[in-house]
């Protein structure tokens, strides 16, 4: 019944009645291409393991209807924390990057984010590129702000970094340089006032 | 000596010319040129006329909002957001916003809602305008600029009375939107918000951009010229935009009717009646099409909005800290550009943990190398401008 309506002519004039929920939806995706589903705040999330991201991807794409490629990313999941804040149970935390691929479906708002875990001294997974062609840029955007290797994409290369630049910005341990040059200007906002008990840049 | 001697003595240079290769040339273009919107660099490999290959090289104006946006509080990232895609920032604020609103549980009051929705399309409108004057610029027709520029300085005009910014607003709230100065604590009634006489001075400038359009259609779409240089020109078919992630006017020109407003609405966008333009074919005179007819759409949109607004509070009652509960979201909204998103990643506190930006010109820039191999060189610029992308929201 549901790939009827994937396969359907298109769209109608208003938003069609959800047949089935997101949860069921990703929890069918998820155990037909053998993954581990989480869904939050309507948004889903497919867990699959890094040696079967390419065939995974592929069998959404080809099987699932989802073929757009909506972005990929990393995300540095880390206890020691640079700037920013960090996570909320740093002791239970299990460091490692993720790389997050989105993919959706141009009929309807059928979309899963496809998670692969990734060590932090292995970072390395194959690339997406075979499967589409733009690909190639965002693996080169989370080559350039994680060091994540993408095995198969023809031109790993700086995208947005300098050639010359050395680290990666987006990880939790990398610096905001600009901060440690000059404080951040908005804490004056919230400076305690003469007389004050208040330390600088206390919440209010 | 007849003519024929003469000419007969320039015989040997003759031959070597029609035996003249062009082999391989690289030609470099930008970063700063008149047709890049901003500072985008090509490297071109060219046989004499036709490009071989194109390698884009951005980045030039990467200022690393991901990273800035983990070190500043989710009421301090509005400002960051609405300058990704200046063009139209109202609508890049909205998804950010709205992905915030849904990790909270805050619901917005109807007014508000209705609010950003038509300063949504206005800056549709603006955005679009500014791709109808620019593209037949970089073709070589001056004219349509001063219609289409002239006109949109009236919906900016329509944006900065609501919002006090012509191109950054930084007018939503967690929660809504920005109450006008002076209103206070009390939010009575419907004048504290929207100053007196916009709805009918936005009446007006709107019947002022269908005639605008209609102008457009005659100077433009069916001049002979601009079908020369567009017609048939820079093809997507439509497996292509779907691998490379292009959305937006773009997508719907190859033949694609998708569009979030009917997919994925977070604004009252079921409440309004408009059509999905798209086209058939995919090529450079599709885009621009299909750009044209949505203005007159946005504007359909903004007078039934008009119309409808219903009176009502500006904000909803939020925690004067915002702080967001742990929890990942996606939210994504249709930019005048195509799919604009964020991805949020929440540990519970006053910052995000991480914030992926979706932008738009990002993926539909990405297509660029594959559909300029094999063109002409003088395409060069009517493909690459048909794309409507800004490199703010290239490099994010």
């Amino acid at each position: 019944m549901k790939m009827s309506k994937r396969n359907g002519a298109g769209l109608t004039a208003n938003q069609p009645e959800p047949t089935v929920t997101r949860e069921e939806w990703a929890e069918g995706v998820a155990d037909r291409l053998g993954g581990e589903a989480v869904v939050e705040f309507d948004t889903a999330r497919i867990y699959v393991d890094r040696e079967k991201w390419l065939s995974t991807i592929r069998r959404a794409r080809d099987e699932e209807g989802l073929n757009f490629f909506s972005w990929l990313t990393g995300i540095d999941w880390s206890k020691e924390v640079e700037v920013g804040e960090g996570v909320e149970d740093v002791d239970g935390l299990d460091e490692r990057f993720e790389v997050m691929c989105r993919l959706s479906s141009v009929e309807n708002s059928d979309a899963a984010h496809f998670v692969a875990r990734l060590p932090k001294d292995d970072a390395v997974i194959d690339s997406l590129v075979p499967l589409f062609g733009g690909a190639e840029w965002h693996e080169r955007e989370a080559h350039d702000m994680f060091g994540i290797d993408f095995r198969g994409n023809p031109n790993l290369v700086n995208l947005y970094l300098p050639d010359a630049f050395v680290g990666h910005p987006l990880l939790k341990s990398f610096p905001l340089l600009t901060r440690e040059v000059k404080p951040w200007p908005g804490d004056v906002d919230v400076e305690g006032m003469p007389g004050d008990d208040e330390e600088p840049g206390a919440e209010t | 000596m007849t003519d024929r001697d003469i000419a007969m003595r320039h015989r040997s240079e003759v031959a070597v010319s029609v035996e003249l290769e062009t082999p391989g040339m690289t030609l470099n273009i930008g970063p700063q040129h008149p047709s890049t919107h901003g500072v985008l660099r090509l490297i071109a490999n060219v046989d004499g006329e036709r490009i071989i290959s194109v390698q884009p090289v951005i980045g030039y104006m990467h200022r690393g909002y991901e990273k800035l946006s983990e070190v500043r509080t989710y009421v301090q990232i509005t400002t960051l957001v609405n300058r990704i895609d200046w063009v139209a920032g109202f609508a890049s604020e909205v998804p950010y916003i709205v992905a915030v609103e849904r990790l909270m549980g805050v619901e917005p009051p109807e007014r508000a809602q209705w609010i950003r929705l038509i300063l949504s399309e206005l800056a549709r409108i603006a955005s679009h305008l500014v791709f109808m004057s620019s593209y037949p610029l970089e073709l070589g027709a001056i004219t349509p600029l001063f219609h289409a520029l002239r006109d949109r300085e009236r919906v900016l005009e329509l944006i900065e009375g609501v919002t006090g910014g012509r191109f950054h607003p930084n007018f939503n709230r967690v929660g809504g939107v920005k109450p006008a100065a002076g209103a206070g604590k009390q939010q009575r009634g419907v004048s504290q918000d929207i100053p007196a006489g916009w709805f009918a001075q936005t009446q007006s400038t709107m019947e002022r951009i269908f005639g605008m359009c209609d102008d457009l259609d005659t100077l433009v779409v069916g001049n002979e010229l601009f079908k020369a240089r567009t017609v048939g020109v820079g093809i997507i078919p439509a497996d292509r935009a779907i691998e490379y992630g292009l959305s937006g006017p773009n997508l719907r020109a190859s033949g694609v009717p998708y569009d979030l407003r009917k997919v994925e609405p977070h604004l009252p966008y079921p409440e309004v009646e408009f059509n999905v333009i798209s086209a058939e074919s995919g090529d450079c005179h599709d885009r621009y099409v299909v750009r044209l007819n949505e203005i007159r759409e946005a504007a359909k949109i903004v007078l039934q909005a008009v119309d409808k607004i219903p009176s009502g509070p500006l904000v909803a009652k939020v925690p004067r800290l915002i702080k967001v509960p742990k929890g990942q979201t996606y939210v994504r909204g249709e930019n005048p550009k195509g799919e604009f998103g964020y991805y949020i990643i929440s540990e519970g506190g006053q910052k995000p943990y991480r914030m992926k930006i979706r932008s738009t010109s990002f993926s539909n820039l990405s297509i660029l190398p594959w559909i300029l191999e094999g063109q002409l060189i003088p395409d060069l610029v009517a493909v690459m401008g048909s794309l409507d992308f800004v490199l703010g929201d290239v490099d994010r």
